[in-house]
């Protein structure tokens, strides 16, 4: 399932596609800076897509695997938090909401929705121990 | 460094940008393993001069998760679980909050890799 929606994702993300437009936030929120974001977008808009892009790639060829590398979850993480992304802007989720009724032809989309995040929050779980409780004072990684 | 600067060629996230085409070869090549360690640049580790700095800021969405949010301010960051986890509250409760400051340049870096996690990050003077 994961394989088929990174499959159908990848190649519709795009900042000009409203489905997908969530994943390229603006940087500049004022009117006032429209020449700092657009030269914000010139740069990063086609990283973006490629990061999504590998992301997804990812996601499609590891679908099947029995073990996942840290980097493959890492990715897989993000991948996820992307399809997430998308769906819940469809969705048009807002905080605490109640979830749709199953009659609703939304509800399908909604459980996906939901077992997306439980799925991530997995992964954070797994991925969260790396981080030593009490940061590190020399950075990201 | 003044902060009037845009963002150029030789900006720090222009360099981040081609190392994320780069490393897209490369994954492409099927040749990376891990993830690649990205160096830090050295001007990062001066002190914003007199100008104003730069203030980082996360909004909050209705759909990413807390923990999420919590887990890519350690990761980006290298902040403490209790900061990361009190940044994410700010966010959650007050709507924004401040979780970076320096200069252009590095804020823009930092708006990059946020935006790159699917948080909603936005980029202000300080006043």
């Amino acid at each position: 399932m994961l394989a088929t929606m990174s499959q159908q994702l990848s190649p519709v993300v795009s900042p000009d596609d409203p489905m997908t437009r969530r994943l390229f936030p603006p940087a500049y929120p004022e009117q006032a800076a429209r020449g700092a974001e657009l030269e914000y977008r010139n740069l990063v808009d086609s990283a973006l897509i490629n990061h999504h892009r590998q992301a997804f790639a990812i996601v499609a060829e590891t679908a099947e695997a029995d073990t996942l590398s840290e980097a493959e979850l890492n990715t897989w993480l993000s991948a996820v938090g992307s399809m997430r992304l998308v769906l819940g802007t469809r969705l048009d989720v807002s905080e605490d909401m109640d979830p749709p009724d199953p009659s609703d032809p939304t509800a399908p989309e909604y459980a996906l929705y939901e077992l997306l995040g439980q799925l991530q929050y997995l992964m954070i779980e797994v991925l969260s121990a790396q981080f030593p409780d009490e940061g590190r004072p020399e950075g990201a990684l | 460094m003044t902060t009037s600067i845009p963002a150029a060629a030789g900006s720090g996230l222009a360099r981040r940008v081609e190392a994320r085409q780069v490393e897209a070869r490369r994954v492409e090549s099927r040749q990376a393993e891990t993830m690649p360690v990205e160096a830090e640049e050295t001007d990062l580790k001066e002190t914003p001069n007199s100008d104003r700095p730069w203030l980082v800021i996360v909004w909050n969405d209705p759909i990413n998760l807390m923990s999420f949010v919590t887990f890519v301010f350690q990761k980006l960051f290298g902040y403490s679980k209790e900061k990361a986890t009190k940044l994410m509250l700010d966010v959650h409760h007050k709507g924004r909050a401040v979780v970076s400051s320096g200069t252009r340049e590095r804020a823009e870096l930092d708006v990059y890799r946020l935006h790159e996690h699917g948080l909603w990050a936005t980029m202000e003077q300080s006043t």
